[in-house]
């Protein structure tokens, strides 16, 4: 049963509840992470009435920090980095409910002493022995973390209530790491516990897909392989590593942005509908999309990987890779992939999907672009005119920036002949709507905390994702599909294009 | 939506023949002009048609500051039909409203017409809305001044309507405008988004809030509620939260006093009772509501508005633990409520039945009237 039919006054309100009161511990609570996305989100959250009376914020981190310096440290943060401004009456109250525990993350008398902070929380405020534990700490200490938990009896709630725990990305380096930290956390905290996070899942423009796709009628007639011709999922990004050269050298651009992100925009452009988008329906759909993913097969032919050289960026000079601080002179690290993936289903059965993905390309853009088949008969040919021949129909999704989704199609130009042109119906969305959408980790914590699961990673999709995406890290490995360049603010290597030209087709310009 | 204007570009305000031939033919003309120039970025947008009906001259000034928010969030064709007493002859304006969403971004372009008639011109300033709408957009009608509907100039537009928005704040009499927007609601079909009933809308969610999980086994505690009105009488705001409580909670009357400063009703659920207070509170200030307080068996539970930040104070007493936190309110001016009452398509019945308990509040005779 549902809380908006028990509170007879949560009928006709926008949300049909607020998450229970609760205590959400932030592991990391110095880091970047908090202080960019998490506590503003928390602040804009309690600002707009989403959170409850009773909540409660624990930063745990081996910073020696007392309460006192956690919340000034804050309060720093969310006047930086907040879409909405700081304001003081709100901030004092809300930072009233920040907490600190010092401690490493190995070190279980500090587990304790967080135990014992979330007692005084249960008892002063009511959190009702909810909690939700959040690691946005580096990836490798995942499983101490969750493993000191356990120890400390703090991922069963004492009294009848929820434990959750929210792992950001990367889950893993591969299907072997990946299944050794699932398991790691499976010792402790059960699948249904655990909310693998992915930001792109909470962007507006991301969700707008399944609205788009499934809230209208003149779509999903279309959405297959009679009708569709290729799908394009690209990330542009003209940043370099901004100074996280140590962790991309652990990466690189297919663990850290193909294996997830990527591939969930994938999923859900792929996805067959769902009867409800409540409960584990949309989860399901997507893992099925993994699970009929043909094998990448030759992967000196489907993929291409590149890094970039210097070159220059909207006018600016800007250093190459090996250049960077952090990363080696001789990195073999790609900062570049195009891929192509086949998904054998009824409906996508020979329609070719690419993906890429690629630092200090010459803008900031990503979208998912459907391209249509051509009409059976090119009929304007016969009628004259030099420009007869209509391009292919082209969906863009706009995933940012200026997030939207447009149209192409062909028009008669005007006069009298027949030449064909084609032109676009744009719809933006921050035009349409002129309100900024909520963070992405605003939506994401609040969903974590109602315990909607829908936006967050289930195991199946991490493994089957690995599972495709693992023998293309180990052919690379082996020396297929060598490592190439490209100048930085170019639009990536030849052997991209040729990627797609072999197909007949080529990468939609952005 | 925060209420700032800065940035908005107001082009081509002049006036014009009252023709909507001739002024979609001028519309044209000002879109041919600003898209055909070096800055090829003027985007024209409209998802509806909003009309406002007034009657005074002093309206045109609040029509303004609505115009210059709401196409940011629903880009619209905007129509003000003035005909009054006050208006001379028949005359027309039309502008178009630009702004840049973001830096770099690409010009966003509403358009505005404003038509003016004599009070005996009412029919014609009508008509000449009815041939300006653009077609396949929903038509929301906003009544400025009074919600009556059956009037020679609005009536005419009811059919067309898709939602008709109005204030029952302000009105003279409380008890005949509950009265006239139940009946209309009733009689047109027509979903109504009453700006007072909008301006509630962050006094319900955190109602709401206290009663969410657990906090539900306090709702059959409940022994009072107290609301504390502002205006010089009772509010129309204050008297829609009471009339929501009461009919959400499922309470039936059992006892009522009322005066024009004060409701004390006596309601009952099956066997308990629950005190309900609306007063008049000086200390209100111009905002419609100061404060809710309900009490139950185990706690004391609070809503309060700062009078200057308009932030919300949340109380909770439960034994000797006292909390309290802030946070923000809603925007209250017309454009951010109009705003928010066009996104928000929730289920009419609630507002209707919340008009029903409240119309009922006000049923035993005013005191020295």
């Amino acid at each position: 049963m549902t809380t908006s039919t028990l509170n007879p006054l949560r009928a006709g309100l926008r949300l049909p509840r607020t998450p229970d009161a609760c205590a959400l511990v932030v592991f990391g609570a110095t880091g970047d992470l908090t202080a960019r996305k998490l506590v503003p989100a928390l602040y804009n959250l309690a600002r707009e009435r989403l959170l409850p009376g009773g909540f409660s914020v624990v930063g745990f981190a081996r910073r020696g920090w007392s309460d006192e310096q956690f919340r000034a440290a804050m309060k720093d943060a969310v006047a930086k980095f907040s879409r909405e401004p700081l304001q003081d009456d709100i901030w004092e109250s809300f930072a009233r409910s920040l907490h600190y525990v010092s401690s490493d993350f190995g070190d279980m008398p500090g587990y304790e002493r967080l135990g014992e902070r979330l007692k005084k929380e249960d008892s002063a405020h009511g959190a009702g022995g909810n909690r939700l534990f959040y690691l946005a700490t580096p990836p490798t200490a995942y499983a101490e973390i969750a493993h000191h938990l356990g120890e400390a009896n703090l991922s069963r709630s004492p009294s009848g209530g929820w434990a959750r725990l929210v792992v950001e990305k990367p889950f893993g380096r591969d299907l072997e790491s990946a299944k050794k930290l699932d398991q790691s956390l499976g010792l402790v905290f059960r699948e249904r516990q655990i909310y693998r996070i992915d930001h792109y899942l909470g962007k507006e423009t991301v969700q707008n897909i399944l609205v788009f796709r499934f809230g209208n009628g003149i779509f999903e007639p279309i959405w297959n392989r009679r009708y569709v011709n290729d799908v394009q999922v690209s990330v542009a990004e003209t940043v370099g590593v901004e100074g996280r050269g140590g962790y991309y050298e652990e990466s690189g651009a297919l663990r850290d942005m193909v294996q997830n992100h990527l591939m969930q925009v994938l999923a859900l452009v792929a996805m067959e509908p769902v009867a409800s988008l409540h409960g584990d329906g949309v989860r399901d759909e997507k893992a099925k999309v993994f699970r009929a993913m043909l094998p990448v097969g030759d992967v000196g032919r489907a993929t291409v990987r590149a890094q970039y050289r210097a070159g220059a960026i909207l006018g600016q000079q800007v250093p190459g890779y090996r250049e960077e601080d952090g990363v080696s002179p001789a990195s073999e690290i790609e900062t570049y992939v195009a891929l192509k993936l086949m998904i054998e289903n009824w409906r996508w059965a020979d329609v070719p999907f690419y993906l890429r993905v690629g630092k200090r390309l010459p803008k900031r853009a990503t979208e998912v672009v459907i391209t249509f088949k051509k009409p059976p008969l090119q009929l304007f040919r016969e009628m004259g005119g030099d420009n007869i021949d209509p391009a292919a129909n082209l969906l863009v999704l706009r995933i940012q920036p200026d997030e939207g989704i447009s149209l192409r199609f062909g028009a008669k130009v005007p006069g009298t002949r027949s030449d064909v042109r084609p032109v676009n119906m744009d719809f933006r969305y921050g035009s349409s709507f002129g309100v900024e959408p909520p963070e992405a980790y605003e939506r994401l914590l609040l969903d974590a905390m109602l315990g909607d699961s829908t936006l967050f990673t289930r195991w199946d999709s991490v493994e089957a994702s690995w599972e495709l995406l693992t023998p293309v890290l180990d052919a690379w490995l082996q020396g297929a599909s060598p490592l190439r360049f490209y100048d930085a603010g170019t639009w990536g290597p030849d052997e991209a294009r040729r990627l797609v030209e072999q197909d007949g087709r080529e990468w939609h310009r952005m | 939506m925060a209420p700032d204007v800065a940035g908005i570009e107001r082009l081509e305000d002049h006036e014009i023949a009252v023709d909507p031939p001739a002024i979609e033919a001028e519309f044209r003309r000002i879109w041919r002009d600003t898209s055909g120039g070096e800055d090829a970025s003027s985007i024209r947008l409209r998802v509806l048609n909003f009309v406002a009906f007034a009657h005074e001259r002093a309206d045109i000034e609040r029509f303004e500051r609505v115009v210059r928010l709401l196409p940011q969030r629903h880009p619209c064709r905007a129509i003000l039909a003035l005909a009054g007493p006050e208006q001379e002859t028949l005359r027309a304006a039309i502008a178009v409203l630009c702004w840049r969403p973001a830096a770099g971004a690409a010009h966003i372009c509403a358009e505005e017409v404003r038509l003016f008639g004599g009070a005996g011109e009412q029919q014609e300033v009508a008509s000449a809305v009815l041939g300006l709408l653009v077609p396949e957009l929903p038509v929301v009608v906003w009544l400025m001044d009074r919600p009556e509907l059956g009037g020679r100039m609005s009536g005419e537009l009811i059919d067309t309507a898709d939602r008709l928005i109005f204030d029952s704040a302000g009105q003279a009499d409380g008890v005949g405008t509950f009265d006239r927007v139940l009946r209309a609601g009733q009689r047109w079909e027509l979903a109504l988004s009453d700006l007072a009933w909008g301006r509630l809308a962050s006094w319900r969610a955190l109602i709401a809030q206290f009663f969410d999980g657990e906090g539900v086994k306090q709702l059959s505690q409940i022994q009072s509620i107290e609301i504390a009105s502002g205006g010089g009488s009772l509010s129309s705001e204050a008297l829609l939260l009471a009339g929501w409580l009461v009919s959400r909670l499922g309470l039936s009357l059992a006892d009522l006093n009322t005066s024009a400063e004060r409701i004390e009703a006596t309601l009952y659920d099956r066997t308990r009772g629950v005190t309900l207070t609306v007063a008049r509170d000086d200390d209100a200030g111009a905002a419609p509501l100061r404060e809710v307080r309900i009490r139950t068996s185990e706690a004391t539970l609070g809503v309060e508005v700062h009078a200057e930040s308009a932030h919300m104070h949340v109380r909770e007493q439960w034994d000797d633990a006292p909390a309290r936190r802030t946070v923000a309110s809603l925007p209250g001016d017309d454009a951010s409520v109009i705003a928010m009452a066009l996104d928000d398509y929730a289920d009419p019945a609630i507002y209707a039945e919340a008009l029903g308990s409240a119309l009922a509040l006000l049923a035993s005779p005013v005191a020295g009237s």
